[in-house]
């Protein structure tokens, strides 16, 4: 077998959108997905609103179907998985526990439903696995037969995290799996998700639009614009060295809470983001790219590099052995 | 935490602040005493509904002058007697609001819910049909198909059950978009649920708030249709009674004994006015807390 | 003119509940200078939200706001008419919403929602109102001002919806703006752009900026002065880079933990983290706040309710702990993890 739990390959993904009057547009959601996940590795993937960042993981978790491209979990195609197979192998964390946990089912019946799905075991062994799995997540076990609405939302996250668990499967897609919960409790939540990964071996995907988040748990960043990669790589490599403008600027983007931090100038990000209906020409970050020329307007980059590869025409940092274009750090 | 001694759901927390509503309480004590009058209508009355007694025509209620104890309502004109038609009559309109609404539920909720479940095509369908179903104007369609067919009761049930499910649908296709786009549907997708399990067990439950309003609006709805057929003759045919019937045989004594007119009309607006009752203190109740 | 364009005094909230009352704020005080920009911060429930919407005269129905006296400009606004609370908001006192999507109408186009806000508070003729509206426009960046006038706000993307935002509470030169969370809801890019705006507008204009809300990276990079809310009671105050550079209080201690900052924090580190969960607020506080949850918990924490007592420098805490960092213990905030897993 492969070392890698997650292969894709040039997947796309395209929506059909109507207009009030039958024009028939296609809103290219993903353009193009290279992306590769080792076992028992976390791949942080970055990108705003819209980047399509949570259609890659709806096609992963097998609700939607990629127009086209591969998806190999695990060495097979995707498609080749039936329901609950897939099910067994890749489980979501969503963004949002007020609403990803149904409010009238109680904590034991969403916990044990992926089970009973799969019709694993009786009802006896179902419930001791439920109470194993609650307290694995720190879930205290008075909240086993209290319904959502009761609990706080850290204490709902974990319960989305042991409903992900139950079935034991190898990888973890964690779409924004802290944005929602308040600050203290998110590094709860971020050390039990690291805590689990570890004693679990899984294989994560992390989402998130915090790049902290992801430089704290990640081994491999991709950062996502418009439906593509523009860059890839260990997280150490990348947060030290973007080389691709857009992770440049969502790196210095980020306000570290610390006495003295100023605030960023990015330049060039003032222009709107471009409408995925309507994609620009060339590389699709020129418009918000200071250092974009001609070329850049005429010909999409092409991937350059290996284990840190990105998309640009003019990448930062080292070219020939000196820095170019990369401009000093503002301070105000 | 200590509030967290006795979990309860959703449906049990709606139940308990049911009891503390007050319209709750009044609209369901009275459908209550009317259902249970007309359950044990027999050993209510010493009359047959339909027992005629020609020497006891049109006696006055009770509280007239020449009103009788033998006689608590009276009776009408040909002798029988009022109280107890009352009670049979209450057999028919329950019956015809409950059956109707089981029929024309089963009918919008399914459709409802497909609708809204997987849009598409499916919606637009759908949508077609109800359009047209609110093109047809429910009591001529409903006065053909008797007028065509000859009336009995369960053919009046079919008729307005396939007539009243629009609303069903319309509420319970929207409560469903609603649901279908929360994340734990998208969850219970990727654990692998079949689609029967994500109906039944994560959509339709998260639905029964609107669609015990709809309901008990819709067995107003229908009891009133069923009261109207009756009372243009193409309803509940003698010797059963109906609140409706009464009202339409009472009708010529409209000017001389108003009465007659006025216990079964009372009946009727004493009915749907508490079924509405409990109707709205569903709605408050299901609502989240604070926002009533 | 000297002295703080707002000062509130002992402002408190309850909103009566079924079987007792909830006190979600508690005697705060508060006090924003000319050119100052001051952020409350606090994680959800501390009422950092409701003493704004208090400041605005904004609550909701079932909430009662009490206080001593809310100052604007020296003028004491706590007992003010309905009458002259619509006079004042949007005039001297103007708001920014989490969200521009739903704080804009769908309903009306930009320009007609902005010279509403004029015509409310000024005697314009509609082609003034339309240049002053186009000025704003421009000086908060947005491009193409003439064209924006006559679109509706759901033809704006997040980040320019809530650059319109920002020229509708500038419209009437306001002495004060509440931003409420105002970045929230934007991308990490647009936000950044977003927080230079308001901090270059507030510098030019010397207006009192409120910044309400829960990230701390926000605060770093605009506020002057910190006050922190708990359990709705200012649990810490002190200029900005003071209280983020040696927080005294053990929630602020406790919240900077909990941030992994790149750079310092090493990938994987265990994060320190505030065990338990922010209590109901009901009734009088008998003792310490935050004791359930305060790992530096002693027996005084309890004896009674904390003062907020003055530790110098303009800095004052809510703890008895003393405000030189003697006792506190680096890795207290990690150590629950392992009881929290074992429980």
């Amino acid at each position: 077998m492969s070392a890698e739990a997650l292969i894709m390959r040039g997947v796309t993904r395209d929506y059909p959108v109507g207009t009030a009057f039958g024009k028939k547009q296609t809103l290219r959601a993903l353009r193009g997905i290279d992306l590769s996940v080792r076992r028992g590795q976390t791949l942080g993937l970055v990108g705003e609103s819209g980047c399509g960042k949570s259609t890659l993981a709806k096609i992963l978790l097998g609700v939607e179907e990629a127009s086209s491209g591969e998806v190999l979990v695990e060495g097979r195609p995707i498609s080749e998985y039936g329901r609950l197979d897939r099910a067994g192998l890749i489980q979501p964390v969503f963004q949002d526990p007020y609403s990803s946990l149904n409010p009238r089912m109680t904590v034991e019946a969403i916990i044990a439903a992926p089970l009973q799905v799969r019709g694993v075991g009786d009802g006896a062994s179902r419930r001791r696995r439920t109470r194993e799995v609650a307290a694995q997540v720190g879930l205290p076990d008075h909240l086993i037969s209290a319904y959502p609405s009761q609990l706080s939302g850290g204490q709902r996250q974990r319960v989305a995290i042991a409903r992900a668990l139950i079935g034991e499967p190898k990888i973890l897609i964690c779409d924004e799996p802290t944005s929602a919960l308040d600050v203290s409790v998110q590094s709860q939540i971020l050390n039990l998700l690291h805590r689990l990964k570890r004693e679990l071996d899984l294989t994560m995907i992390l989402i998130s639009h915090n790049l902290a988040v992801v430089n704290h748990l990640a081994d491999e960043v991709a950062v996502m614009y418009l439906g593509q990669i523009v860059e890839c790589g260990p997280s150490e490599e990348v947060f030290a060295r973007a080389r691709h403008p857009y992770s440049d600027a969502l790196l210095k983007a980020v306000l570290p809470p610390r006495a003295g931090a100023r605030l960023p100038e990015l330049h060039g990000l003032e222009a709107e983001f471009p409408s995925p209906l309507n994609p620009p020409s060339g590389c699709a970050f020129h418009p918000r790219c200071q250092f974009a020329d001609s070329l850049c307007v005429e010909r999409a980059p092409e991937r350059k590099g290996d284990d840190h590869f990105y998309r640009c025409h003019h990448p930062l940092g080292k070219a020939g052995g000196e820095i170019t274009a990369r401009p000093a750090p503002e301070t105000v | 935490m200590a509030m967290l001694a006795a979990p309860l759901s959703p449906g049990r927390i709606a139940f308990r602040r049911a009891l503390r509503h007050g319209g709750f309480w009044v609209g369901g004590l009275i459908v209550l005493t009317i259902t249970l009058a007309a359950i044990f209508a027999p050993l209510l009355t010493q009359y047959d509904p339909s027992l005629q007694d020609l020497s006891q025509r049109y006696v006055p209620p009770v509280w007239s002058e020449k009103g009788s104890w033998d006689h608590i309502l009276g009776t009408d004109n040909l002798g029988r007697d009022y109280f107890t038609r009352l009670l049979f009559g209450a057999r028919i309109s329950l019956a015809i609001g409950f059956v109707t609404v089981l029929i024309s539920g089963i009918i919008g909720v399914s459709l409802g819910v497909a609708a809204g479940y997987w849009g598409g095509w499916p919606d637009l369908i759908i949508n077609f049909v109800i359009t047209i179903r609110l093109t047809l104007p429910v009591v001529l369609v409903a006065l053909v198909v008797v007028a065509l067919v000859g009336s009995s009761l369960w053919l009046l049930m079919m008729v307005i059950g396939l007539l009243l499910w629009d609303r069903f649908a319309i509420v319970v296709r929207s409560a469903t978009q609603q649901v279908a786009s929360r994340e734990y549907i998208t969850a219970a997708r990727a654990i692998g649920s079949s689609t029967t399990r994500i109906l039944f067990r994560e959509i339709l439950p998260n639905i029964t708030g609107p669609l015990i309003v709809v309901a008990s609006i819709e067995v107003a709805h229908a009891i009133l249709l069923e009261a109207a057929l009756s009372f243009l003759g193409l309803g509940v045919q003698p010797p059963q009674v109906s609140w409706g019937l009464m009202v339409a045989e009472a009708k010529s004594q409209l000017m001389f004994r108003p009465w007659m007119i006025a216990i079964p009309g009372a009946a009727l607006v004493l009915l749907i006015f508490a079924i509405n009752l409990v109707g709205d203190a569903v709605r408050d109740v299901t609502t989240p807390e604070g926002k009533a | 003119m000297d002295g703080p364009i707002l000062e509130v005094e002992g402002l408190r909230v309850d909103i009566p509940i079924d079987g007792g009352v909830l006190k979600p704020v508690r005697r705060v005080d508060l006090a924003v200078a000319r050119g100052e920009t001051v952020a409350i911060v606090g994680e959800s429930g501390c009422g950092k939200s409701l003493t704004a919407l208090s400041i605005m005269g904004l609550l909701p129905r079932n909430a009662r706001a009490t206080s001593d006296c809310i100052r604007l400009n020296g003028e004491d606004v706590s007992k003010a008419s309905r009458r002259r609370w619509r006079q004042l908001r949007g005039d001297r006192i103007a708001m920014i919403f989490q969200d521009p999507m739903t704080a804009l109408d769908p309903c009306y186009r930009i320009g007609d929602q902005m010279f509403e806000i004029l015509r409310q508070h000024r005697r314009v003729t509609k082609g003034e109102a339309r240049a002053r509206s186009v000025e704003l426009l421009r000086k908060v960046g947005v491009p193409t001002p003439e064209e924006r006038l006559s679109q509706y706000p759901h033809q704006l993307s997040g980040g320019l919806r809530q650059r319109v935002m920002i020229a509708m509470a500038l419209l009437c030169e306001p002495e004060l703006i509440i931003a409420d969370e105002p970045t929230t809801a934007l991308d990490v890019t647009i936000q950044a752009q977003i927080l230079r705006l308001l901090r270059d507008i507030q510098r030019e204009t010397q207006i009192g900026l409120v910044l309400i809300t829960h990230d701390l990276g926000v605060v770093a990079g605009v506020a002057d002065r910190i006050v922190v809310m708990y359990g709705g009671e200012v649990v810490e105050t002190g200029t900005c880079d003071d209280v983020l550079g040696a927080p005294l209080h053990p929630y602020t201690e406790g919240l900077m933990r909990s941030i992994p900052v790149t750079g310092e924090t090493a990938r994987g580190e265990t994060l320190g983290f505030i065990p338990g969960v922010v209590p109901r607020q009901s009734g009088e506080l008998l003792r310490c706040g935050f004791l359930e949850r305060c790992p530096y918990a002693r027996e005084e924490c309890a004896a009674g309710p904390v003062a907020l007592r003055d530790v110098g420098a303009g800095r004052s805490m809510r703890c008895v702990l003393p405000s030189d960092d003697g006792v506190r213990d680096p890795d207290i905030w990690t150590r629950f993890e392992s009881e929290e897993a074992a429980s």
